[in-house]
């Protein structure tokens, strides 16, 4: 089969511009694929790891924007001596847009020392020294850092909040990478004498033995006759509770996804009817020299699929390195979902392409593969 | 026993309410090294019989038996095998591959064939020096005359070295020198390299150099003026 490599491929390049725009809407195809197959991805990591499942978000009942949810700090005393609770942070949220948008900023205040501790980040940039010594002190994702241009040493403002940022990390939780972590008591006074001593949230890690729900059950009851009642969720469903408007959207994004693969599937496959029409005598000549039937129908596939395949890998490269240096997010109610490249990701587009590229030619391939040698002859 | 045997061969079309029969049960015997010209009116039936000898067409009955093998016989994909080790075909439009050099449209044949990188290198150069186009091996199609490019067709139906050159108007799109030139190569192919050819034309002086001169008339062939008969003839297969 390789022997006609220079056929197929010279074949291609007689129509060049035909098979460019076919490669390129295939690219662009492929491309939006992994784009939504990242946001997907996303979504899936932020509500089905590990940490979402054994960690309990508890929220001011009946509040979802951060901005609206004020829980007394000491609330986290008494979650913290809950039977089967493990370790409870208190987190005070600020977020510069509570709607849905891609470019949010989300700062979470945090003790210092629990910042370390409970969070999976390594620092690429800057020290923790700083971060734990200086009040106004921030370290920030590296997504968000890219996406706004931020650098150690220099002041970020947003709204009434500035920070001095004192370094830039990288989290083991991609959504975590477009976080602004900063004091905790920071946070409160920045947001006016009201907010001291009020938090957005408590964050509750159970030990491995501790029923989730049981234990969430037990906090709600206990706060209900309290001056603030809570509302208390396992991360996971926290997340995917605060998301769910962007899930939906994110879920009716699948279908965009089968739509691009509908799309390159009709691109190759009207190319390739298009090739094999104007070359009906040519295979004609080629099946008279002695090419078996199946022979064209291989040469057909071969065309169809290096299209695909091309363009396939166009697409996915382009998308899996802006994916990558980008560090896009979407996000909601401070809650964000990371755009996530991953290998599985690329292999799948890659997988598809090549499908693609194969079913594309079938018919055309058919079609060339049966005609009736003397009569394809005649044609002018 | 001849070369190729064609016994009752018949094919029919049907247009519309009316059945064509431009071959009416042919008998005919072409030994190695013979060259038969087939000569006769437009839509007589020539073209039709020499596609059935190459393989590209099926009779609607009879039989072709070449070295021993009845080619009517055969499944597409083992008739598409037949042809390659078998056939060469002169068309008369030359049929180039456009987007394939000289040297490569020469060499598709041999690519079907088991044969190494060498040796495909190797008859392709004697196919272009036969044809006296070794200058011209790395040019297009576009880029060459209507005789260079038929002698490009010539050198592929040969390189393989098939067993019979089958050509169709080989020279019906050539100004009358081309012509000429074209007839000589195909006569010192017969007689120097002993190629079994059969051409089929409507011209009476390429029709001319032929040592065999048949001529198809109302589904029959005529050889000096009588029907063409064959001792022993006999209808061995029929299809509808």
């Amino acid at each position: 089969m390789f022997k006609f490599a220079p056929y197929v491929l010279k074949g291609l390049w007689r129509y060049r511009g035909r098979t460019m725009l076919t490669v390129s809407g295939t690219a662009v195809a492929l491309f939006v694929f992994c784009f939504v197959g990242a946001v997907q991805n996303g979504l899936a990591q932020l509500t089905r790891s590990q940490q979402a499942e054994r960690t309990l978000v508890v929220f001011q009942e009946n509040r979802f924007c951060p901005a609206s949810s004020k829980l007394p700090e000491d609330y986290a005393r008494t979650v913290e001596k809950l039977p089967g609770v493990k370790e409870v942070i208190p987190i005070k949220v600020f977020t510069n847009n509570c709607r849905a948008s891609l470019d949010v900023v989300v700062f979470h205040g945090m003790p210092p020392e629990k910042v370390r501790s409970a969070r999976d980040l390594t620092l690429a940039e800057g020290n923790w020294s700083d971060f734990e010594t200086r009040t106004d002190a921030a370290v920030v994702g590296q997504a968000v850092a890219n996406r706004r241009n931020l650098q150690v040493g220099k002041k970020f403002t947003i709204g009434e909040v500035s920070v001095s940022v004192v370094g830039i990390f990288q989290s083991s939780v991609a959504a975590e990478d477009s976080f602004i972590y900063t004091h905790l008591d920071f946070l409160q006074r920045s947001q006016g004498k009201n907010s001291v001593g009020t938090v957005t949230m408590l964050e509750a890690t159970l030990d491995e033995a501790a029923g989730p729900d049981a234990i969430a059950s037990q906090i709600d009851a206990g706060f209900r006759s309290g001056p603030v009642g809570t509302t208390t969720r396992s991360k996971g469903i926290f997340q995917r509770d605060t998301l769910s408007d962007l899930a939906e959207l994110i879920g009716f994004a699948h279908y965009l996804g089968f739509a691009c693969v509908g799309l390159v599937l009709t691109l190759v496959a009207t190319t390739t009817v298009m090739a094999v029409q104007d070359r009906v005598k040519e295979h004609a000549v080629l099946q008279t020299i002695g090419l078996r039937p199946l022979r064209i129908f291989r040469l057909v596939i071969a065309e169809s699929l290096i299209q695909s395949l091309i363009g396939g890998l166009l697409g996915i490269g382009t998308a899996m390195l802006l994916l990558a240096w980008g560090g896009f997010a979407i996000g909601a109610e401070g809650v964000t979902i990371a755009f996530q490249p991953s290998l599985e990701l690329g292999l799948t587009g890659a997988a598809v392409s090549l499908v693609v590229g194969i079913i594309a030619g079938i018919i055309p391939g058919w079609q060339a593969a049966q005609a009736k040698i003397v009569m394809a002859l005649r044609q002018a | 026993m001849a070369l190729i045997e064609i016994r009752g061969l018949t094919k029919q079309f049907r247009k519309g309410d009316e059945v064509i029969t431009p071959l009416d049960a042919v008998d005919l015997d072409i030994e190695q090294g013979d060259f038969v010209s087939l000569m006769g009116a437009s839509g007589s039936g020539k073209s039709t019989l020499l596609n059935a000898v190459a393989g590209i067409d099926r009779p609607t009955a009879g039989s072709i038996v070449v070295h021993g093998v009845d080619i009517t016989r055969l499944s597409r994909g083992k008739l598409a095998d037949w042809r390659a080790a078998n056939i060469g075909y002169i068309f008369q439009t030359h049929n180039l591959v456009p987007v394939l050099t000289a040297y490569e449209n020469i060499e598709l044949p041999l690519m079907l064939l088991p044969m190494s990188a060498a040796e495909r290198h190797k008859r392709i150069q004697i196919a272009l020096e036969a044809v006296s186009l070794l200058d011209r091996a790395h040019h297009y199609p576009r880029q060459l005359s209507g005789g260079q490019e038929q002698r490009v067709g010539i050198a592929r139906a040969i390189v393989a070295n098939p067993t019979v050159i089958v050509g169709d108007e080989p020279t019906g799109d050539l100004d009358a020198s081309t012509t000429e030139q074209i007839l000589d190569l195909v006569q010192r192919l017969n007689s120097e390299l002993g190629m079994t050819m059969l051409l089929v034309t409507h011209d009476a002086k390429v029709g001319g150099i032929a040592q065999r001169q048949l001529r198809l008339e109302r589904g029959k062939l005529i050889e000096k003026g009588r029907e063409v008969s064959v001792v022993g003839a006999s209808v061995t297969s029929q299809r509808a």
